[in-house]
């Protein structure tokens, strides 16, 4: 229980950062550290896609699952800064930028994955995992 | 610092999540939709919208310099929530053929989570 705990913060800890790296670099990019938060989601669940496909048929220590699962994918990617950046975007005459963002996040971290998942577990496969 | 600060703050959300979804599985065993997960992104966007709400009294246009935004905004509620745990749950149930679940998850999460960040954003203001 200590071990998992341990990796998740440390997970948690380089996901937090790297997702933190990113949006400053956009914020000087693009003045706008929405692009970063929509990219992290989208790479982020294309990542998490592979993880769970690639380890599905796999004997691994619960440990290096919950590191990389929870602790990284979950800290790299958000939902509450989702949920602030889509205010932020919607000025009083329009919601347009708003739906956008959601709309891409939603239909892409989904797609993304979905891809991430099914490549995953053929890789998983490929690398002599057993059939379960 | 600034890099410490996030890794603290990113630590300490990903435990809590970690450990309220492990809770939450024991006490809902077989649930309809994943409750989990549906539970900390609510809680987690009123979190950050109240926690905006006290300090800004709305969205900052950029708070990256602030420590305290660091450690709670970007750190804690950024990493006590997360997207691609969504997206892939949302996918399993796609893959069971749970059209309607799928949909209901998807829906009361983006709402659930848009709705109580306002709320928290709005209480917070109101109570500066």
């Amino acid at each position: 229980m200590f071990k998992n705990i341990l990796a998740v913060a440390a997970g948690g800890a380089l996901g937090t950062l790297c997702r933190y790296f990113l949006n400053t670099q956009t914020l000087t990019f693009w003045h706008s550290s929405t692009i970063g938060t929509v990219l992290e989601n989208l790479s982020g669940s294309l990542l998490l896609g592979l993880v769970t496909g690639f380890l599905v048929h796999r004997q691994t220590k619960e440990w290096v699952k919950l590191g990389l699962g929870t602790g990284f994918c979950g800290g790299f990617t958000t939902m509450s800064t989702l949920a602030s950046d889509t205010l932020f975007l919607s000025p009083a005459h329009s919601m347009a930028p708003s739906v956008l963002y959601v709309a891409i996040s939603l239909f892409g971290g989904i797609a993304l994955a979905f891809a991430g998942i099914l490549l995953g577990e053929k890789w998983g496969r490929k690398e002599g995992g057993q059939p379960s | 610092m600034n890099l410490l600060l996030v890794s603290i703050g990113g630590a300490l959300g990903a435990v809590s999540r970690y450990l309220i979804g492990l809770m939450m599985q024991k006490r809902f065993p077989a649930p309809i939709i994943p409750v989990a997960m549906l539970s900390v992104n609510v809680m987690g966007s009123f979190g950050l919208g109240l926690f905006l709400g006290i300090i800004y009294g709305a969205i900052p246009v950029n708070a990256m310099q602030d420590s305290i935004y660091l450690v709670i905004g970007v750190g804690f509620f950024g990493a006590f929530t997360t997207f691609s745990t969504f997206s892939i749950e949302t996918v399993q149930l796609f893959r069971e053929l749970a059209y309607k679940k799928a949909l209901l998850y998807i829906t009361i999460t983006i709402a659930g989570s848009l709705l109580l960040f306002i709320s928290g954003l709005w209480i917070g203001s109101v109570g500066r």
